[in-house]
């Protein structure tokens, strides 16, 4: 018994002062990599690492490469489209196209006006979805369960389904017919002259706000109704933003408040110093899908933005005047010109998304999603 | 002794209770959703209800004029407009075709990167890249994008009958080769073959499905895999008796998603349709009247699904 005991002690050798040395009684090591790498139980490892390898590749390779034949028919020469040895390497490197899209197509402006708008209201949407989703998970109040069936109401009626209505009330913006009012009622007591001197005088965007008719302040053409929409937590998939913001605040203890109402916090304190700072990872993913939803957009563009005065990203896709051409591959080059378009939309949004991207699954993960 | 407590209770209405303070506060935050939803939202909703009985005639000078005209534009659109009635049923039709390839795919795809893997967070951020990057008006170039296809079938062998090995990945004809032994229906080959083949389409609109179902799984306590794991389960098994029932109240969450946003999308071809009438239409709402039926088809199709699938949900109680 001892004897055995002695032989497989583990034999420790002093080196130095500070460094001793251990020796074990180990199995050969061609005994130990014969049982480590000729189970089955590797086998199946390797396998499924390669398969996985393999189809993660694929698919990355399919998301990417929509984004490849952009960038590489982007730089290309008109030539380059008919040579049939040309495919994805342009022989003829060039800039036009860029070039002409900067200059001819207004490139910088589209993109001041479109960081304006979608910054202002991404930013909006996600204070205003924070605030909306906060209340409907932590309080208990009579109707909290109609609000919420009225969030889960407008993220499924379609916008595309009210697109002539939408239009029709923007058109002529009123609500409870206060705008009427004031200017049927208000002209004799203010003059109708202030009013419109008031009206521009807190006109910060650049488009007009002087229509002032009848029925209503004619708002298209401007960003009120876009904003108007994102104060009210309605505009694209908001409903979305507040159903995952509802979840990862349900998810927070309640504990956290309460030892603040204990130490005097009042409710709103409460939110902006306590919950707001731990949702940081949230905040920035719906800010990234308002942010970058808002700035590919073009239905809403589209519908609330009738003359090309205020000019956005969106509307910027076009053949610039100097490319026109109508030789053999005009189909090729156009569609490679509308690409590189496409390319110069989405290129501010990539590096947002390289900041973003982290807290994107970041933010999902902690939210501790459920759908109960 | 009484009269003490009398002067003690009107002391104690001052201040409002926790619960009451608390119910307020709710109302607080909710409110600006509250004004937007009944001042703004309503109306619009309305309208739009109330257009497609009507027409709109544009008075010279400026303004509009509504003339009711009852179920008219109803009728014209199912009964006199040609295409409005095909249109729907292939709409409906690839919808119901779509739906599951999406859902498999990202539930697949989300236990995939839930994974432990060297690069994890590398293929995270590029299949997030199409939720971010490929909507609104990318949509609409690469739905006009001839380049891709051209460049695509440099890696393929021109076999001279005008279309490339590599613009199929799959061919049809091995997919069926190796269903042949399988004895299973003809119509399931041709859905899967042509499944594959869709795989750009079916990635890029399963993102936040990919999102939900990935936030899903992390909510999933590793302590049960682990008892599993003990109890000598295989991944197989592991999988059917713990992840799915754990994440199904995911799947009616993203099956609902899933219809609602593919039949709002730009390349769903019946809004497409319903936003040409929009265009063509000279002050007849047609567009209006054919968008609410379109939309009370789809809620219907939802309220069924969910009424059937929620008899399946599992939901872990939570104390």
């Amino acid at each position: 018994m001892n004897a055995q005991n002695v032989d497989n002690k583990p034999k420790v050798q002093k080196e130095t002062k500070n460094k001793i040395k251990v020796e074990f009684d180990r199995t050969p090591l061609k005994e130990r990599l014969k049982a480590k790498f000729l189970s089955l139980f590797f086998l199946k490892k390797v396998v499924w690492f390669v398969f996985r390898l393999v189809l993660l590749v694929g698919i990355s390779y399919i998301v990417l490469f929509p984004f490849f034949t952009k960038i590489a028919g982007s730089f290309m020469a008109p030539e380059d489209f008919v040579d049939v040895t040309v495919r994805l390497i342009p022989k003829h490197f060039t800039l036009d196209m860029y070039k002409a899209i900067w200059t001819e197509l207004n490139y910088f402006k589209a993109f001041t006006n479109t960081l304006l708008l979608s910054a202002s209201t991404a930013i909006i949407q996600t204070f205003v979805c924070c605030f909306v989703a906060y209340g409907l998970a932590k309080f208990k109040f009579k109707g909290n369960k109609f609000v919420f069936l009225a969030v889960i109401f407008s993220l499924v009626i379609p916008h595309q389904t009210l697109q002539l209505s939408l239009f029709m009330n923007f058109r002529y913006f009123d609500i409870l017919g206060i705008f009427q009012f004031l200017h049927g009622g208000g002209i004799n007591l203010f003059g109708k002259t202030i009013t419109n001197e008031f009206l521009s005088s807190i006109n910060i965007f650049p488009e007009t706000w002087e229509k002032f008719t009848t029925e209503g302040i004619v708002l298209t053409n401007t960003y009120w109704p876009l904003i108007i929409l994102s104060l009210c937590g309605l505009a694209f998939k908001n409903g979305l933003y507040i159903f995952m913001l509802r979840q990862f605040f349900r998810g927070v203890p309640d504990e956290l408040e309460e030892s603040a109402y204990i130490d005097g916090s009042g409710i709103i304190k409460t939110f902006i110093t306590i919950i707001l700072p731990l949702s940081v990872p949230m905040m920035i993913t719906v800010f990234l899908f308002a942010f970058s939803w808002q700035w590919t957009d073009d239905f809403y563009t589209n519908l609330f933005f009738t003359t090309t005065k205020t000019l956005l990203m969106p509307k910027i896709v076009d053949i610039p005047t100097s490319l026109t051409t109508d030789y053999a591959g005009q189909n090729l080059y156009y569609s490679a010109i509308r690409n590189t378009c496409g390319i110069m939309i989405i290129a501010p949004l990539v590096v947002v998304y390289l900041f973003c991207q982290k807290y994107l699954v970041q933010g999902i993960e902690r939210s501790g999603l459920t759908a109960d | 002794m009484t009269k003490d407590v009398k002067v003690k209770a009107p002391k104690k209405r001052k201040f409002a209770s926790l619960d009451k303070r608390k119910a307020r506060g709710g109302w607080l935050f909710v409110l600006p959703f509250v004004i937007g939803f009944v001042l703004v939202y309503l109306p619009i909703v309305i309208d739009s209800i109330k257009y497609s009985f009507y027409q709109i005639k544009v008075i010279t000078g400026g303004g509009y004029q509504l003339i009711p005209v009852g179920w008219a534009n109803y009728k014209v659109a199912l009964l006199e407009d040609p295409n409005y009635v095909q249109t729907l049923l292939t709409g409906l039709q690839s919808l119901a075709l779509d739906i599951p390839m999406i859902l498999i795919f990202s539930l697949f795809m989300a236990v995939l990167l839930n994974q432990k893997m060297a690069g994890r967070a590398v293929f995270r951020a590029i299949f997030f890249i199409p939720v971010i990057l490929s909507t609104g008006i990318m949509e609409s170039i690469e739905a006009q994008n001839v380049l891709s296809g051209y460049m695509e079938e440099a890696s393929g062998i021109e076999d001279g009958s005008g279309q490339s090995a590599a613009s199929e990945i799959v061919s049809t004809m091995d997919i069926e080769k190796m269903f042949q032994g399988m004895a299973v229906g003809e119509g399931l080959v041709t859905y899967v073959s042509s499944a594959i083949n869709n795989i750009y389409n079916i990635v890029n609109r399963s993102g936040v499905q990919m999102l939900i179902f990935l936030a899903g799984l992390q909510s999933i306590s590793p302590a049960i895999y682990e008892s599993v794991q003990i109890d000598g389960a295989t991944a197989w098994e592991t999988f059917w008796k713990i992840t799915f029932p754990m994440i199904s109240p995911m799947i009616l969450v993203n099956a609902v998603y899933t219809i609602i946003d593919s039949f709002t999308t730009d390349s769903n071809k019946v809004m497409t349709f319903i936003a040409k009438t929009y265009q063509e239409a000279n002050g007849n709402v047609l567009s209006s009247a054919m968008a609410w039926m379109y939309f009370l088809i789809v809620i219907l199709i939802i309220a069924a699904f969910a009424g059937i699938f929620s008899a399946f949900v599992f939901y872990q109680r939570r104390d």
